[in-house]
Parts: structure tokens; sequence; C-alpha cells
């Protein structure tokens, strides 16, 4: 399996509902208008907290400064693991889960934070920058490990800087909480998005009914529910979190999306799997020594 | 919102029908309008050309990619890719057998949903239809259907997972589960077949090209690269695949598929399609967006297989089809080089690429030119005749002119322009100068009278009379002469000096030395018949009575013009009577006689002493009679003037009776150079400077140019023994242009040149004329080294050693070679020369080895396999010009 480091350079910030209106002008842009920015990566999360938006530097510059922007500090690299055919099929777990053994539960062990972000598509995996020497050192025994450059994939050697692993830290066990609404996972064709830009931006900037039968079906219709993880806001420090809730699931072979906010985070597992995901993340509550 | 961009296909069996697709689909058939004479609703494509609309299809919303089925039956099958990427087969057209209807609706639905970004037929196993989709993180993103596979039941998918799919069964079949499943969590761009097998699928995925091999579903050949789009394999040459990426095109040799083995310069937009050429070879069209051409790009002289290093030459151009934007281009299956281009708007346009037109001279006269599948030869008529014989191309000239031996007389230099033909009066007047130029009286003479030349830096052995005019230096004399015969005695002024009498020897009109006599050259002229001429001359030399007795002899002469007659009798009533009414006459009438020669007398004899333009500027005349009259009559100042003046039209207009002027100078290749300007003629130019050997000409780079374009000219034209006899020509006149030994024999023994140890060591009294090549007989053969002492090398069939001259018969006694020795001519013949097998080395003597050779192809050595004959490709051709 391959994994490559993306190049982009990312920043994770959260605007406040109250702010929305301060940046709706750049949001229109970034989402909309993608031929007026240099963005190349850009992400919009709506919880009902804040709004999650991830962004590579090019991105980071459109957005005003503002008491109602939160940014965290670090600069963030998207990981993402490519199968390159060789995967075996017979696994049909999708997402984070897949990753949730080779990538995940690894890094945590080393102590590496990770912010999660799945997509249709695939599942980008960010890391901060710092910690990118310990990520390749951890990784490279598995993966071929391969750099974008401008474009173009080169393979990454690690300089073998061994800056010492870090002490055991204690893991916490975050509280689970799933809300009993639905979710439908889509994708959209980049040509169709000017003709859904009006809804759309109705949708995320005014009001908050989605309105049915806009976009397409996936022939397989899946419906997903939401397990939210942490009591608290999480923070970007803590490691393992994401390890503590692919894991069991990876063990039963359920397939999630996970997606990272600022403050929380949220795995999305189908809806037929959620209760048996919930007792299982219940069961691990009462026990942690499992983890 | 920007519609969907129109795409355009070709019809795979149909060569009149082609497919417009962006919402919906419509199938055009394309006719020539002098057929149907402005049909109702047919849209004219082109001047020939117009298209109807058969049929609309609208029944597949969100269409992303079409492909039509590849084989005849069912005709007009199309799949349709959608934005979620389902394939949908739809048909257009009225053709509805029962195969047809079977698949018609048929659909093909991925797991997942997202777009369907290619769809390609496979060509063989045309059941099998590959699709191409985006990424999704759980599913592979190409997808083999079988587009037979019989209905899938719903049944196997859980039944809650179809709750939202209610309106998807009414139409037709749907089929879930595809063939085979490629490229997990990968996107694919573009698909192609490969030709090579029918299980071979080529693939533009997310950020590499793979080969995946159906035999083997778990092997595939991949390459990372960003050029992924488009992927299309040369219809010509399979193994050559065209892909892109954004503007820049790459060429893959899938033998070699490391790397692209050439990259096409990049373009400033991202391009929307690249296709080969279906009718001709090596022609790749590419279309950018928002542009109006299609940019061609020819690899006819790649040469295949593509070399590592060698760079191939492609011929880039573009064709403007029509005056809009074009949104997409097809070519046509047959028609050659023809294609449909379709604008953003729907505009159609039909439009033939014109072939690109190479051209090529052959070293005769003939030309040749290609133009598509044509060869056309245009070669030159053989007129006869002297007016043919002028019109004709210079090289059927110069070929003649080298088989008559034409330069090489060097004895009697003028006989040259007999050897050209005799027909070129530029020609004979060149001849005639470079004749009295190098005659070795008038060396000679000039040794003699002008010793202070050559005390100057300036020698003016081959220089022409503008030189000798200019270096005058002794005092003229001007003498005023009376008119000899006339009885009134009229004065006019003659210039007299000895650079002007050279001048005039150069100029034909004396001979060499000190006697300034006329009557020879007045004799000579008038055994040519060349009467009017000579009365010239003769009045120039201001002898009016011979003047008139020579036109009487011409005007009674065998078929004489009579009209010399009255031409003698004007002549005779001369007076020098300013205002008499002869003069008046003369001077308005001389101007309609034809012959200019007869003009100039009378200009001559009207004129006032000194301004004697009349004649001096009668372009009809020899520029050598003209330059002679003028030293005869122009004043010390007027002179250089005047020859400067010629010199130069002369040496703008290249006209050869210049270099009587110039002489073999700087000047001379000056003038030289504007007449192979105009006429091509190397051949005249190569040998004229050959002979004016002063160093600093034969140096000038166009005088090297000249003589080597000249030896090219024979070897091209297979004139390998005019070839060789001008270089021997040339090594005479031109001692420099020797070249220098470029093979040395060496010992096998002590590696030492034989010749070269030979010439170092000359107290050892051998020469390399006796190893076999020449010298004298009376000494003892060299069948040594002279180095080491071993023995020389023997002919593997005499069985002698290299030095001995060959024998008539090998083997014989020696008393034949005994008589061959006494012939002492016989030594230096080619016979006995030695030569060798490049490849085997076996060799012998030249002679034994033409004999063996002219009936056996391989090595005399009897142990030896080498087919030495078939090794030498030049051993096989033959001169043209062998006698």
């Amino acid at each position: 399996m391959d994994l490559h480091i993306l190049d982009h350079r990312l920043k994770v910030t959260s605007i406040c509902k109250d702010g929305l209106v301060v940046f709706t002008h750049p949001l229109i842009k970034l989402i909309f208008l993608r031929n007026r920015t240099r963005c190349k990566f850009f992400s919009l999360t709506e919880t009902p907290e804040n709004y999650t938006v991830v962004l590579d530097e090019e991105g980071f510059k459109e957005l005003p400064p503002s008491e109602h922007l939160l940014v965290e500090d670090s600069t963030w690299l998207p990981l993402n693991v490519v199968s390159n055919g060789h995967a075996s099929s017979s696994s049909q777990a999708v997402g984070v889960t897949k990753i949730a053994k080779s990538v995940i539960a690894p890094l945590a062990e080393q102590h590496v934070s990770v912010f999660m972000l799945s997509t249709y598509q695939t599942d980008f995996i960010l890391v901060r920058e710092k910690d990118l020497s310990v990520v390749i050192r951890t990784l490279e025994e598995e993966f071929n490990i391969y750099r974008e450059v401008g474009g173009e994939c080169v393979p990454f050697r690690s300089q073998d800087i061994r800056n010492g692993f870090q002490k055991n830290a204690k893991i916490t066990v975050h509280p689970v909480l799933s809300p009993l609404n639905k979710f439908l996972v889509m994708s959209l064709d980049p040509d169709t998005l000017p003709a859904i830009a009006t809804t759309l931006i109705d949708v995320l900037f005014y009001s908050s009914r989605f309105p049915a039968n806009l976009l397409f079906t996936s022939s397989s219709q899946e419906l997903w529910r939401m397990v939210r993880i942490g009591g608290q806001p999480l923070g970007f420090d803590e490691c393992g979190i994401v390890a503590q809730i692919s894991q069991p699931l990876a063990d039963s072979d359920i397939s999630a999306y996970y997606i990272s906010t600022f403050s929380f985070d949220h795995a999305l597992v189908p809806e037929e799997d959620i209760d048996s995901v919930i007792s299982l993340l219940q069961q691990q509550r009462h026990d942690p020594s499992q983890v | 919102m920007s519609g969907p961009k129109p795409d355009i296909l070709w019809s795979p069996h149909h060569v009149d029908r082609y497919v417009i697709c962006d919402s919906e689909l419509s199938l055009y058939r394309i006719e020539s309008l002098g057929s149907t004479e402005a049909k109702a609703g047919a849209v004219p494509l082109s001047e020939e050309t117009a298209a109807t609309l058969l049929a609309i299809n609208s029944d597949t919303p969100y269409m992303k990619c079409v492909a039509w089925y590849p084989k005849h039956e069912p005709e007009c099958l199309l799949a349709v890719g959608q934005a979620n990427g389902r394939v949908v087969l739809t048909s257009l057209g009225q053709s509805h057998n029962s195969k047809c209807k079977e698949l018609m609706g048929k659909e093909f639905v991925p797991k997942h949903a997202r777009q369907c970004n290619t769809l390609a037929w496979n060509p063989v196993d045309s059941n099998w239809l590959a699709a191409g989709l985006d990424k999704h993180r759980a599913d592979f993103s190409v997808l083999i259907w079988d587009i037979s596979s019989k209905f899938t039941p719903e049944a196997s998918v859980p039944a809650e997972k179809i709750r939202l799919s209610s309106g998807d069964t009414d139409s037709g079949v749907v089929v879930t589960k595809p063939l085979y499943e490629l490229g997990q969590n990968d996107a694919c761009l573009s698909l192609c077949w490969l030709p090579r097998d029918q299980k071979l699928l080529l693939a533009g995925m997310h950020r590499n090209l793979a080969i995946f091999d159906l035999r083997n579903t778990s092997q595939k050949m991949f390459v990372n690269t960003k050029a992924i789009q488009g992927v299309t394999v040369d219809p010509y040459f399979h193994d050559r695949v065209a892909s892109f990426f954004e503007g820049q095109v790459a060429i893959w040799d899938l033998r070699k598929f490391e790397k692209p083995v050439l990259t096409l310069s990049e373009q400033p937009k991202p391009l929307t399609k690249v296709a080969w050429c279906p009718t001709r070879t090596g022609l790749l069209a590419t279309l950018m967006r928002d542009s109006d051409v299609v940019r061609l790009y020819d690899m006819q002289h790649t040469p295949t297989p593509i070399g590592d290093e060698t760079e191939p030459t492609i011929i880039e151009r573009c064709v403007q089809p029509c005056e809009t934007i074009i949104g997409s281009f097809a070519w046509h299956p047959s028609a050659q080089n023809r294609m449909v281009v379709v604008s953003p708007n729907r505009g159609m346009t039909d439009f033939t690429v014109f072939e690109r037109i190479s051209l090529a001279w052959s070293s005769g006269t003939s030309l040749v030119w290609a133009c598509g599948r044509h060869l056309y030869e245009c070669s030159e008529e053989c007129g006869a005749g002297a007016a043919a014989a002028a019109e004709r191309d210079v090289a059927t000239k110069m070929r003649e002119r080298a088989q008559s031996r034409y330069g090489h007389d060097t004895v009697q230099v003028w006989k040259n322009h007999v050897l050209a033909g005799g027909n070129d009066p530029q020609l004979k007047s060149l001849w005639y100068t470079l004749h009295y130029i190098l005659h070795d009286h008038h060396r000679y003479y000039i040794i003699q009278c002008f010793p202070y030349f050559f005390g100057n830096k300036q020698p003016l052995l081959y220089s022409g009379i503008k030189n000798i005019v200019k270096s005058s230096t002794s005092g003229t004399t001007e003498s005023r002469r009376c008119w000899s015969g006339s009885e009134r005695p009229a004065e006019v002024v003659r210039y007299l000096s000895e650079e002007r009498g050279l001048a005039l020897q150069l100029c034909g009109w004396i001979r060499c030395g000190p006697d300034i006599n006329v009557e020879p050259f007045l004799k000579s002229l008038e055994q040519e018949g060349e009467w009017e001429r000579a009365a010239a001359v003769a009045l120039f030399n201001l002898d009016i009575r011979r003047a008139i007795q020579i036109l009487h002899k011409g005007a009674s002469f065998d078929k004489g013009d009579l009209n010399l007659n009255v031409v003698a009798m004007a002549l005779s009533g001369y007076t020098d009577e300013k205002s008499s009414l002869w003069r008046e006459m003369c001077s308005s009438l001389r101007l309609q006689l034809s012959n200019p020669y007869l003009c100039v007398m009378f200009a001559f004899l009207t004129s006032e002493p000194g301004a004697y333009d009349g004649v001096l500027y009668e372009s009809r005349v020899a520029v050598r009679d003209r330059v002679a009259f003028a030293c005869m009559f122009l004043s010390d100042s007027q002179l250089p003037r005047y020859i400067d003046k010629l010199t130069n039209e002369m040496k703008e207009a290249g006209n050869l009776e210049g270099i009587l002027l110039t002489g073999l100078t700087k000047d001379g290749v000056d003038l030289m150079e504007s007449y192979v300007d105009r006429t091509g003629d190397v051949q005249t130019a190569s040998f004229c400077m050959l002979k004016g050997s002063s160093g600093e000409v034969l140096k000038d780079p166009r005088v090297q140019c000249w003589i080597e374009n000249y030896r090219n000219l024979l070897d091209a034209w297979s004139f390998w023994h005019k070839r060789a006899e001008f270089d021997i020509h040339r090594s005479k006149l031109d001692p420099s242009s020797k070249p220098l030994a470029q093979v040395f024999v060496s010992c096998n023994f002590c590696g030492k040149s034989i010749s070269y140890s030979c010439s170092s060591m000359p107290h050892q009294g051998r020469g390399f004329s006796q190893y076999g090549v020449s010298g004298s007989p009376t000494k003892s053969k060299v069948t040594s080294c002279p180095g080491c002492r071993k023995p020389l090398p023997r002919c593997a069939l005499c069985l002698m050693n290299m030095g001995t001259p060959v024998s008539s018969c090998p083997g014989t006694g020696k008393s034949d070679e005994k008589v061959d020795l006494s012939k002492d001519k016989k030594l230096a013949q080619f016979n006995n020369w030695f030569t060798w097998c490049h490849n085997c080395r076996h060799g012998g003597h030249a002679g034994h080895m033409l004999n063996w050779f002219s009936d056996h192809s391989e090595c005399p050595v009897s142990a030896c396999t080498c087919r030495c004959m078939q090794l030498d490709t030049t051993g096989n051709l033959v001169p043209s010009d062998s006698s």
C-alpha cells in the first residue's frame, strides 16, 4: 500500500455561528468560485456548535481576521492511503475502518495526534507538520511513502532523525453520543455545482432545510447514523481518540466515516449497525482496559 | 450555467453518419451537396457537403460520455455514461431488431454513485464495456460490464437498500454485478483497450497510467505520471499511445513504458481532445480549450522503434476549420484526413486537412513531390535544337559537359567552350579570356615587360584589365593619327601605353609581343564570318578602307548579306565636316541598324572626339570589343572610370564576359558568385577558379564551396570516374587540395607502418613504390616488413607475399613473372595492389580478388565462410560514367 503526503499545508479553523455573516463572502468564493482562488483544499463542516473550516494557506489568506475566527496554531499535512489496487477485497468495510489497524493505531501508539476527514471519495488523515518525521518512521515499514511535489509523486525517504519516543500518556476515554437523525453521504459532479449553487448557498447561510431530490443518490441507498465523541471540546493535542473508536469498529468489520471538527469528533456508521456500535463503545467505556 | 460541451462521434461503420452529444444525442447523416441540392432541413457543413438530422435521443439525462458499439450489428447502439456512474445502453434511429431491443435501456449500476468519466467497448469481444469512474473510498473505479449478462435479481441487495430507488426499475434491466472490478480506491479518467491483446486495458488513473491484464487481474503494469487524460492508441502503431495533462501531450511506447518517449510542446490552455488520425500514420490532432484551431503533430519521421537519445522530429502545424471556437472534433474513419468539427453552439463544419507537400529535386532534372498518397513527378522535356538546348536545365547541361570533359583542356584553354557545347557566348568569352590570361607567351611577355609587377605586392598574372589599367605607371602617349587610306585626313586622338597594349592583348585584338598589328585578328574574324565585327575593328583601327573591303567581302560571300554593300557605300561617304548632311543622316539613321557593330561604326564616325558613349554603352557589342575600344580612345582619366563602371555592371549581372575585366581575383569571385546565383552552374565556376591557382582566390570559401558542390554533384550522378578525374585535375592546379595519406599498412607482427618505415628510413633505399605499387623491377622485391623482417601477408589466391607483382595466371613459373616485370608500367597497375576484407581480414592482390568475386560471394580462404562481397555495399554499384 502507498501512503501519499499531499502537497497542501492546512490550517484548521473554526467560525462560530454568530460570526458566519462576516465570512459569507470568502466562503462563497472558496466553495463556488474555485477558479478565483488559489485554494486547493477546502472543507467545511457544520455542527450545532460551530463551523469547522479546514483549508490550505492560500485559502486561509481569504479569511479576514475576526474575533469569531478561531485558528489552531499548527500547520497540518494531509495523508492519503492509496491501496494501489492490491488491497484484498475480502473486507467490505470502508473508510476509516480499513486503515484503523495500519495507520490509526500505530500513530496513536506513537502519540501522534490526528485529525480525520472522511469524504465520499477517500479519507484524509491530517497530521501536524512537526510530527511528520515520527509519522514517516512509524509508517514506512508498511507503506511506500510518496510525497507529492508540484503534482508529481516522488518517493520519500525519512531523514533518520530519532528524537526519542514520547512517554506513554494516559488515554482518556471519551463519552459517546448518538443523535437520532440519519445521514446520507453523497458526492457531486463538479460540473453541476453551478446549477445548485443558489440552493446550496441558501442551505449553508440562510436556512437549515436541505431540499429533497437535489442530489444524485447512491444506488446502494445506504443511510448512516452518527456517533459524536467527546463531552468536552477535545482539543488538538490528545492522541488516540480516533483509534479508540476505529479499533473496535475494525474488529467488527463495520464501515465508518470519521469527521473531526474543531470541538468534537464524529463517526458515521451504517444505520443497521448503530446498535452494535453503541453497545461496543459503551462496553469499552465500562472496561477501558481493552484499549 | 454553461451547458455541456458538445462532443462528436463518427459511426464506426457508416461513413456518412455521426452523432453529436451534448444534453441529448443527435444523429446526422452527411451527404454531398451535388446530389441533394438545397434539401430542406440540411445544414451546410462545407461548400460540398451538408448534414441532415436523422434522429434525436433525449432519454438519457446527465450524460457524461458516450461510446459507439464497435460491431456492425446492432448498428447505432450507444452506451452512455451518466453523472451518477450508471451506464445506459440506448440507440438512435429506427433499426430495432430483436437483439437491439433486448439491450435497449439496459443499465449497469456501480455500487457507489459517482461520475462516469469514460467508456470503452472492447473492439474484439464487443460484449465487454469498460467504464471509468471517479474515486470512491471503498469502490473500484474501472468496471467492466458484460452487456449480454442477464438480469441480476435485485434480491441479492438487501431489501431496505432499494428503498430510495423506486424510479429505477421501470426502464429496463439493471445489472449491478460487473464482470471485472479494477482500480480500487482510485479514480479513472480515461480508458482504451489495447489492440495487442483483447484482454489488455489501458487506463488513465488518478496519478498513473495502468495497464490491466484481465487474464490475471492481480497484475498490473503502471507508471506514475500526470498525463492520464485521453489515452488513445495509435491505430497504425499499436505500441504507441498518446495521453495528456492540462496543455501537454505525452507519447508513450508501451514496450518502454517507464517514461514518455516524447512530450509535445505545452499549450497555454488545457487540452480537451487528442486523437490519432485513422487514415494516416503518425498524425495526431489536439484541441485546446476555447481555441479556434486544431493543432496537428506529424510524426511521420519518427523513427520506430524510437531510440533512447534521438529526439524524433515532429512537424507541428495548425489548421483552422471554421471561424468560431471549436467545441470538439472527430476524424472521419475512412475518408483521408477528413474531420468534422462542432462549435459549442452546435455549428458544424466538414473539413479536410490539407496534406503537407514535400518536395525533392533529383540530382538530375526531375522534381518529385508527394501529397497525401500521391506522388507526382515532373521531368524535363527533351526538346531538340539549339533553342531547346539553351532553355535546358543547368543540371542537364552540366551532366553533358562533364561527359564531354569540359574544363579539362588545359593546353588550349579556349577549346573548353567548344566542349561545353559552343553555343553560349558568355562561356566562349570566358574561356577565351582565360586562354589569353593563361597563355604562356602572354605570361612570359608580362614578366618580360612588367618586371615591376612582381616586385609589387599585386601580381598581375591573373589580373583582369581593371587592375592592369589601374596599375598604369608608364606614361601614356597621345598620338593623333590620320585615317589610313582616307583622302581627307581626320585627326582622332588615340592613346598608347604598355598597359593599354597588354589590355588589347587580353581582349584578343592583338597578338602577344610588341607587335600591335590587328591584321591577324581581322583575318580570323573574316574566317569565322563575323564581317560586321571585323569591319568595326578595322574602323576603330582607323583603317576605313580595310573596313569597306571587309564589308564587300562579306556581301559577296556565299549567302552573304547584300546590305553590307550598302553599308560599305555609306561608309565610304564619310566626312568629318561637322554640319554635313552625311553626318546628320548617319547619326539619326544608325539607330535603325539591327546589327550592333554596324551601329557602333557610325556612332564612332559621327561622335565628337573623346565622347564615344554611343560605342561604349552599346550593350549588344561584346564586352571585349568595347573594352579594347576604350583602351584605345579613352584618356587616362576616362578609362578607369569606364572600366570600373563596366566591371560593376558585369558583377551585378553575373556576366562572365566581365572576367576579362576582373581576372581571377577577388573581384572575379564576386562576379562568379552572382553568375552562380543566377545559373547554378558550379561546374564552370569550379573549373574557372581552379585555373586561377593563386592561393588567395582558391582559399575563398565561396570557391571551395563551388568545388565541393561540384564534386558532390558528380557523386550524386554516379560519375565517379569524372569525380576522380576532376580531383586529379584539381590537385594538379591546386597542390594544397591533395589529400594526405589516409590509409597506412601496418605490419601484422611489429605493428609498424610499412610505408612509414620506408619513408623514415631513406638510407635503406626503399620507397613505398617497391611494395608492389610502382618502382623499378630490377630492384629486389620487398616481401617482408622493413621493421621486423617478418613476411608480409600472402595473397589468398596466388599465395605470394604482398609486394610480389601479380602474375597473369597465379601459380605459374617465374618466367611469366619476369615477362610481367619487364613491363615497367604494369607494376603500377591496380591489379598489383593489395586489398582486404574488413570483416574476415583475408585478401590479396586486387586483380585476383576482383576475378574471384566476379563469380563468388564467399571469401577465397577455404575455411572462411565470410561473405565478403555482400558486405561491400558499394561493390555492387556501377558508375554511370563508366567507359
